[in-house]
């Protein structure tokens, strides 16, 4: 019996297949977006919960639909560990992981170099609006699972906004909290080149391509439509400050395209405020109620 | 007394500084009063008829930590001659949900004729002891002090197993077997 891995069930059942063989694969051609209910500048529906791990200090839980993310925070706790030498103010330690199950690849239970470079980018979003320091010698934990990943810079945006209502929620003292969001440039009804995914291994055409035809702004892209994407953005944002605290761009995008989107993930972030609010002030009732 | 009951989340301006000093769960950003935790705001009228005090009743009370002046309740875990190590369990009545390190040392257990202080006549491991923070220390323990009156062991067993009970500032006797042992005794509040 090999007890290290999980071996399948034995009565098992034929695998199901994400696209069915007639089905037919969403394109930037289409003209309107993976969910054609969605305008680009659309959000997806945001569900927030807190206090979902009990025996954290504080927790929450996010989903925008597919995309399932569980973050729960400990301490602050005094740092034990001895070579960190004295710190007068605290530290924000943070750790992204994906679960095995996570993505269509299946994922490697020991932190990988992205989920390590996911979490470094998390602590520096997140950092700013802690107010570490009011806690000499101290630590705070933020773990981040991601259960179910529906469009990586989508996912981050999802998990650096559910990480900063679990701060606030485990009564962490904050300077505002951090909406994030992401936004992929996609070049709808491509005609030139043929639509062949993904676009990151650019050939010599490619870039003639780009310069064709500007890429529209699609808000929080799912993974079908990451698939086609030239570029994306993440911005994390203090709404009631006003203060960006991380953006995080890649691909190859026209300057006025980048301020545009870094615009309307602003405006987006502020929508994803009230949500977080709705979910914090949600989770004072439910402690009176007890 | 709550005159206003409000719920707010970190980040929400809360009144211009003109009006309010700053309580806890608040903080001050270009003349405006925020919250910066999640919970009930409050108004309380201030003693002497100055402006009223904003504070924010938090819902999930975050763990202690120590500070400077805080006083602490702790446990010895082990003596040597220069100090005694504790570990800190309760900050101003607060228990912390993971203990700190702290130290006493020797300089710090009395007010007078410090170098006439033996630690072993001060503190056995096991004790409880009443102190106060003297300074956030070094990477690993805060420097703690019992140098008052109300500061010292309040708790402690003998040899014989039997507790211990203060019969002067420096001197406690066994409930059981009537031995004297010698203590660094905190006055009873």
């Amino acid at each position: 019996m090999d007890r290290k891995r999980v071996p399948g069930p034995e009565l098992t059942v034929p695998p199901l297949v994400e696209y069915a063989l007639d089905q037919k694969r969403w394109s930037p051609q289409e003209e309107c977006r993976h969910d054609a209910n969605r305008q680009p500048e659309d959000l997806r529906p945001i569900y927030l919960k807190t206090g979902l791990i009990s025996q954290a200090s504080g927790s929450a839980y996010i989903e925008l639909e597919k995309t399932k993310i569980a973050c729960g925070v400990y301490g602050p706790r005094p740092i034990k560990k001895s070579g960190y030498g004295f710190s007068g103010t605290g530290t924000l330690n943070c750790e992204f992981k994906f679960a095995t199950f996570a993505c269509v690849k299946r994922r490697n239970h020991i932190r990988d170099p992205q989920e390590r470079e996911l979490s470094m980018i998390l602590t520096q979003a997140l950092t700013p609006a802690v107010r570490l320091e009011l806690l000499p010698k101290s630590a705070i934990d933020v773990y981040i699972t991601v259960l179910e990943c529906d469009g990586l810079s989508s996912c981050f945006a999802a998990a650096i906004t559910a990480a900063s209502v679990a701060l606030a929620h485990a009564g962490i003292e904050m300077i505002d909290l951090v909406a994030a969001c992401s936004a992929s440039y996609v070049i709808m009804d491509r005609t030139l080149s043929s639509a062949v995914p993904p676009p990151s291994t650019t050939s010599d055409s490619a870039p003639a391509a780009v310069s064709l035809r500007p890429p529209t702004i699609i808000m929080d892209a799912d993974l079908e439509e990451e698939k086609f994407e030239e570029g994306s953005i993440m911005v994390a944002y203090m709404p009631s400050l006003n203060e960006v605290t991380h953006v995080l761009q890649n691909g190859k995008v026209d300057r006025s395209i980048v301020s545009q989107s870094v615009e309307h993930c602003i405006e987006a972030c502020n929508k994803i405020y009230a949500v977080m609010r709705h979910a914090l002030v949600e989770s004072i009732d439910e402690k009176q109620t007890r | 007394m709550a005159s206003t009951a409000e719920a707010v989340i970190p980040g929400q301006r809360l009144g211009h500084a003109q009006e309010y000093i700053a309580g806890s769960g608040t903080y001050l950003h270009q003349d405006f009063l925020y919250a910066s935790v999640v919970g009930i705001k409050q108004i309380n009228p201030s003693d002497n008829d100055g402006l009223p005090f904003l504070t924010v009743q938090r819902e999930s009370s975050q763990s202690a930590i120590p500070d400077i002046d805080t006083i602490v309740t702790c446990k010895v875990l082990r003596i040597n001659p220069r100090f005694a190590s504790v570990s800190i369990m309760v900050v101003n009545g607060k228990p912390c949900t993971d203990d700190f390190q702290g130290i006493i040392r020797a300089q710090d257990v009395r007010a007078t004729e410090k170098d006439k202080v033996k630690i072993y006549n001060s503190f056995r491991p096991g004790d409880i002891v009443r102190a106060q923070v003297v300074s956030l220390g070094d990477a690993r323990s805060y420097y703690l002090s019992t140098a008052a009156n109300e500061l010292g062991v309040i708790f402690g067993t003998s040899i014989a197993g039997g507790s211990l009970v203060p019969i002067s500032w420096q001197e406690m006797q066994c409930t059981k077997t009537k031995a004297v042992e010698l203590r660094k005794c905190a006055k009873p509040l």
